[in-house]
């Protein structure tokens, strides 16, 4: 049987997961039979235990020109920040099937996708989907596809995902114009982990691509790059109802489950082997995950213990139940003066941490205070050493400090022509440089710039979206480490410097910034019985200053015989209200002072 | 006459209580009697009134002379030494009720008072109106000015002409009240210190015996509160008000008025005793619907519904009964304590100070700080932080709370680093 190992990659909403289901629905599953009893099976099992069986292959089969072609469906990650993911899964197909959306035409991620899958050496069959729909504009968009990434426009298939219009040409092209997995370089088994999830039933499941030799059950494994060694209990396939093998061959796809406790112990893009007759070499392309965005989650109430469980140890078990199912992001325990314990914690970027947040407050039921979002800083030091921080707090000693290195990453934007002023002055006013831009048709154009990490993190997305109205996309690649002039701005309240409000930013903005948010803590801040002076300073050098009047208030205004409960009551609610704020250099600070720091304003 | 308001009055909890355990051994020094009609309710009061609906004075002065009976039963009056009547506006009953009323409560006291007080609003008091008190005994009229500029009234939805108050007071010095107390309220939003300057220039024409002056409260489940969380009110700047609080004090002693408590100011001899008695912790005894009342530690509300109160046999059930721990009654005290200017005498500071380290170290760090201040042997918050009384009174009553180290007072502040200076802790 031939085999044809291919991905879907679009943008986001272009219609993907409706094209995969047509996709399945279309084929024939590999046992039909077999395949039935066993979805009953785990539809059972689902509903007893609660769990969730993802799948990130499916194969199915297909028959064409006379030849009966397995066909392995491999999902890739469906964001931004898990390019590395993405990658790993593209490289273990021979293919990929770009849909671009007909209404909505080529967008930031679609290129960015491609350019992956091209990079990965993929054939790529251009689909145009949702032609059915009214706005559809099969034409002008393959048009943009042949303008942007160079794919002929009469080599688009067009689809509707909906009806099923066009699906048979695109089964049959797959089969067609996608080539056959390369054969073996070595004779020792070599499989590429793609994915891997957490079920609470099997423990870890694997997912890998056979490059070299075969993989079968009961074989002692080694992982390449972490080192760990497990043996094998189980092999099977998705079609789409999971399917138990013996052995998964050579070219093929499979999951694997070898008694793997937590996803902590398995690394997208390491190279399965045996342990007793290794490969030499692994599958090029591993790399650790990278964690490049990092902020605080402090429970939003602030119990740190009493009778109950405090709210702390609830944050506490949710963080750590999430981190099974997503080994991707770190956490420590974090400690502040001003909002009690917390953890620290990593992520791949900016759309991993929205999502780790939202999960935990949803799936762990925790309501939670966020810090702003800080990037991770390289710090060459005076001795020739390096540290990486990801806190500003620890930054060391600027006497000792060479230079600060801080990410950068390569932005390309996909907006209506006559927005394209408006999004230069952004990215210019945050440290963008220009690198070029495109046509993508009469109407849209591409603006490539880079810029730092940093400048990103806050809200320049949510300011693209409102400058184009929606219409503007955006993707984003971290593509190292550079210096600049970079500070630590100290932010001093009543002369005492409140280290949760310290940033790390550019010199040449570093006034600008920091005078903002001290007008924010102005605003947060009430007045006290002696006037506070806020201040910003940069090693010593107070850069900013505003200051927040004593108090001259007689709320005291009338009190006679029939006012006393009362106004005792509403002394202790105040001062119940004062007691939740922090206490810092004799200021009450409110926990939505330690917030407001988190927006900026342009 | 409009329709009152829709605004939900404070009815207290369900729980209905019984007080005659506490009268028994009671000897109040002070009566409250509250009569709760109004001809119209203001919008800033939260005072419990019920538009006049003549009809029912009738059936409530018949329930209260009956309730007062009953107390003389129940209770020792022959500590009492001042009656005070308010409300509402006591002055709207009709002038043969409002007699009737006035003498059955003043024949409460064992011995006649030495201050019985009415409040009135200025378009109430007729020359039969200022006879009738005069008649009943009262010697002492409060009067509810708030302003003399009708835009101002009309903000707080005051109805009354400013113009009827020199009138009304004519009308009560022709009958022989001499004691006369004007109530007015500054930090009206949308009023400057020139207004206000004038309001109490107007006031003083008058002669005034006695003057309140009030910051605007913005009291919850007001229509002011209401008006402010739509926005379309503002409340003034709190430099402004402070200013106008300052200013009222330099005028007013100029004008030969002594501050005795942060909102009122009296010529020598002046003050109002009944008042005295609130601020000094003393017991009273609380007459009609509403009315609050201090019982040897147990502070009450008569039961605040007129329906119910009518139909009740007397004494009234009462809500909110509070026998508060010691340690918040001595809290009380202290909030009450420290709104005289006379402060409180060193014998009373060191007995509640006894067995409380914590509110013995508030009150050291609130001396060291300058805000309380040591004065003839009586302690008392000094000048400079009357603006800020609340915030000393407020550590005194939860004493656990924050207690900032090392704060200074007003205009003792260190400057803090100046911007261009080396910081240097």
């Amino acid at each position: 049987m031939k085999v044809r190992n291919f991905s879907i990659i679009a943008h986001i909403d272009h219609g993907k997961s409706t094209l995969a289901d047509r996709l399945l629905h279309a084929t024939k599953a590999v046992d039909q039979r077999t395949g039935r009893d066993q979805m009953l099976d785990s539809m059972d099992l689902e509903r007893e235990r609660g769990i969730t069986i993802k799948s990130s292959a499916v194969t199915v089969t297909h028959e064409f020109k006379g030849e009966t072609y397995q066909l392995n469906f491999i999902d890739t990650p469906g964001h931004v920040d898990f390019t590395y993911e993405v990658s790993r899964a593209l490289t273990a197909c021979e293919g990929a099937v770009l849909v671009v959306d007909s209404t909505q035409g080529v967008q930031a991620q679609t290129v960015a996708n491609a350019y992956l899958a091209v990079d990965n050496d993929l054939e790529l069959i251009p689909v145009v989907n949702k032609i059915d729909l009214p706005a559809a504009d099969p034409d002008g968009v393959a048009m943009e596809i042949e303008q942007v990434l160079g794919l002929p426009a009469e080599d688009a298939i067009y689809v509707s995902a909906k009806s099923g219009k066009g699906i048979p040409e695109l089964l049959d092209a797959i089969c067609d114009e996608f080539p056959d997995p390369p054969p073996a370089t070595t004779d020792k088994l070599r499989a590429l982990i793609f994915d891997s999830n957490y079920d609470d039933y099997r423990g870890v499941v694997v997912f890998v691509r056979v490059f070299d030799g075969e993989l079968k059950v009961g074989d002692k494994i080694r992982m390449m790059g972490t080192g760990r060694t497990f043996t094998v209990t189980e092999l099977g396939r998705y079609t789409p109802f999971p399917e138990k093998l013996k052995r998964i061959g050579q070219g093929e796809v499979g999951y694997m489950v070898a008694a793997i406790k937590t996803l902590g112990d398995v690394r997208v893009g390491d190279t399965v082997t045996l342990e007793h007759d290794a490969a030499r070499e692994a599958l090029p392309g591993y790399e650790e995950p990278k964690q490049m965005v990092f902020c605080d989650f402090y429970p939003a109430t602030g119990s740190e213990g009493g009778g109950k469980r405090s709210d702390f140890e609830s944050l506490r078990e949710a963080v750590e139940r999430l981190h099974i199912n997503d080994a991707s992001f770190t956490y420590e325990v974090q400690h502040s003066e001003a909002l009690g314990f917390g953890f620290r914690c990593g992520f791949l970027g900016l759309l991993h941490m929205d999502i780790v947040q939202e999960r935990l407050e949803r799936e762990g039921g925790v309501d939670i205070v966020q810090t702003a979002p800080t990037v991770s800083y390289m710090v060459d030091l005076n001795d020739g050493s390096t540290v990486e921080i990801h806190n500003p707090a620890d930054l060391p000693d600027m006497s000792k400090v060479q230079a600060i290195r801080e990410p950068m990453v390569k932005i390309e934007v996909i907006c209506p022509e006559e927005n394209i002023g408006d999004l230069m002055k952004l990215a210019e006013g945050r440290r963008g440089i220009f690198k070029g831009q495109r046509y993508v048709s009469d109407t849209r154009q591409i603006l490539d710039y880079e810029l730092p990490l940093a400048e990103i993190i806050y809200d320049f997305y949510d300011k693209l979206k409102s400058i184009t109205r929606g219409y503007g996309t955006m993707d984003y690649e971290i593509i190292g480490y550079e210096v600049e002039n970079l500070a630590r701005v100290e932010i001093l309240i009543n002369g005492a410097p409140v280290e949760a409000l310290s940033l790390i930013c550019h010199r040449s903005n570093a006034e600008y910034r920091s005078r903002l948010i001290l007008q924010k803590l102005r605003k947060q801040i009430d007045r006290h019985q002696f006037e506070i002076p806020l201040q910003a300073a940069i090693g010593g050098k107070i850069i900013a200053r505003e200051t927040i009047k004593a108090l001259r208030k007689n709320v005291t205004a009338k009190c006679y015989g029939g006012d006393v409960t009362r106004k005792r009551k509403l002394l202790e609610k105040q001062k119940e209200g004062k007691k939740r704020m922090k206490n810092v250099g004799s200021v009450n600070i409110p926990q939505e002072a330690f917030m407001a720091v988190l927006e900026q304003e342009d | 006459m409009d329709d009152p308001p829709s605004i939900p009055l404070p009815l207290g909890r369900d729980r209905r209580d019984d007080l005659s355990p506490h009268l028994r051994d009671a000897r109040p020094e002070a009566i409250y009697a509250h009569v709760p009609f109004c001809r119209h309710k203001c919008h800033y009061c939260d005072f419990y009134s019920l538009v006049d609906q003549r009809d029912r004075q009738p059936a409530f002065v018949d329930r209260l002379l009956r309730e007062a009976d009953r107390l003389k039963e129940l209770t020792r009056l022959d500590g009492v030494e001042t009656i005070f009547v308010g409300g509402g506006t006591p002055t709207l009953l009709d002038p043969p009720l409002l007699a009737r009323t006035l003498r059955s409560i003043r024949s409460l006291a064992t011995r006649p008072p030495q201050e019985f007080t009415v409040e009135a609003n200025p378009e109430t008091v007729t020359a039969e109106v200022a006879q009738t008190l005069r008649d009943s005994g009262v010697d002492r009229v409060s009067m509810g000015c708030q302003s003399f500029h009708p835009d101002h009234l009309k903000t707080l939805e005051r109805w009354h002409d400013p113009a009827c108050v020199p009138i009304a007071v004519d009308h009560l010095r022709n009958a022989g009240i001499q004691r006369v107390s004007l109530d007015l309220i500054f930090g009206i939003p949308g009023s400057t210190l020139e207004d206000w300057l004038g309001d109490l220039e107007t006031a003083l024409a008058l002669d005034p015996a006695h003057l309140s002056c009030y910051g605007l409260v913005f009291e919850p489940a007001t229509p002011l509160v209401e008006k402010r969380r739509l926005g379309t009110i503002a409340p003034i700047d709190e430099d402004l008000e402070a200013e106008m609080f300052e200013a009222t004090r330099e005028r007013l002693v100029a004008a030969g008025f002594e501050q005795y408590e942060i909102s009122n100011w009296a010529k020598p001899g002046e003050r109002c005793r009944h008042n005295l008695v609130y601020w000094r912790n003393g017991d009273w005894l609380g007459l009609g619907p509403a009315a609050a009342g201090h019982l040897r530690g147990v502070r009450y509300r008569q039961v605040p519904r007129l329906e119910e109160w009518l139909d009740s046999t007397p004494p009234a059930p009462v809500v909110d009964l509070e026998r508060a721990e010691p340690s918040v009654q001595r809290g009380e005290r202290w909030m009450m304590g420290l709104r005289l200017r006379d402060g409180m005498p060193r014998d009373v500071v060191e007995s509640l100070l006894e067995d409380d380290p914590a509110r013995r170290l508030v009150v050291k760090r609130h001396l060291e700080a300058g805000r309380l201040e040591w004065r003839d042997e009586r302690l008392r918050i000094s000048d400079g932080a009357l603006v800020v009384a609340d915030l000393v009174v407020s550590d005194l009553v939860v004493p656990d709370g924050v207690v900032p180290d090392g704060v200074v007072p007003d205009g003792a502040v260190p400057d803090g680093v100046r911007p261009d200076e080396t910081l240097n802790p």
